[in-house]
């Protein structure tokens, strides 16, 4: 266990805090017929395709700042150095990745009358966040101080 | 790549889902939008995308001799065809759990393909011995 947090990792555990907790904000925003209605990412049966969609980034997210945390602050929990032979500075690069591009996709996918919600921003960032994060650990941006 | 030209399974399994992936992504995917359509482009492309990424690089390796960089961004090739068949395979459960109305014949295409992709890509790191399964 190391409690000291390289600058990579800061980044990525702060990213998935932030992607967790705007998946529970204002994804999408609509106003009309006299009031307004506000979707979650993990708002079902809306017909905007965000359940499922929007939650791969979260989950990418929260797998990402779940083991940065828990190989830094658990006690006596042991992650494997590979998971299916990919390294983690390997998977972190492909989960970031995907995080950032479904929320860029997302961001250039016509919404018609709905508005981003705060929501929406927070997972945009923290999708972008995460990608730079995981790039940091690649090349060793301050990834040798954890 | 081992100079033989008749592809394994796992190769066929990747090549036939990249191009099903490809060819379902200009039928109906929601209603009668396409994945190229107003309101589901770039979003539901990225799984045609990852699709044909991987087929292309078993057909130009395959059949067109082409000689490609052994690494991507520190992947080997197994490696990029693993995270991205994974990643397309939750991008079709993604989708197939997701609560778009009138989910068309490209729609199942994509996720039938998705899904086919993910284990292609799995049974591929048996058949080079990748040591990543198993």
């Amino acid at each position: 266990m190391n409690r000291k947090l390289a600058p990579a990792n800061i980044v990525i555990l702060t990213a998935g805090v932030v992607m967790l907790i705007g998946s529970f904000l204002s994804f999408y925003t609509f106003s009309g017929f006299g009031g307004t209605a506000t979707f979650s990412a993990w708002s079902g049966a809306s017909g905007f395709g965000i359940f499922g969609i929007a939650t791969v980034a979260v989950l990418c997210g929260v797998v990402m700042a779940a083991q940065v945390g828990i190989t830094t602050f658990a006690n006596g929990v042991r992650v494997p150095d590979q998971v299916l032979g990919l390294g983690w500075d390997q998977i972190h690069l492909a989960l970031g990745f995907q995080a950032a591009l479904t929320m860029l996709a997302f961001l250039a996918r016509s919404k018609g009358t709905l508005s981003f919600g705060l929501g929406f921003w927070f997972m945009l960032l923290a999708g972008i966040a995460l990608m730079v994060g995981a790039i940091m650990r690649v090349t060793g941006s301050g990834a040798h101080l954890a | 790549m081992d100079g033989n030209k008749s592809p394994t399974p796992a190769e066929l399994t990747i090549l036939i889902a990249g191009a099903v992936m490809l060819v379902g992504s200009f039928f109906d995917f929601a209603g009668s939008a396409n994945a190229w359509g107003k309101y589901l482009f770039p979003l539901a492309t990225l799984l045609p995308l990852y699709g044909v990424i991987m087929a292309l690089e078993v057909g130009l390796t395959k059949f067109a001799n082409m000689r490609l960089p052994p690494q991507v961004a520190g992947f080997t090739w197994e490696q990029v065809h693993l995270v991205l068949g994974i990643l397309a395979g939750f991008m079709a459960v993604g989708w197939l759990i997701t609560d778009i109305s009138h989910k068309g014949f490209g729609f199942w295409l994509e996720v039938l393909g998705g899904i086919a992709i993910a284990a292609g890509a799995v049974s591929l790191q048996r058949e080079r011995n990748t040591g990543a399964i198993g």
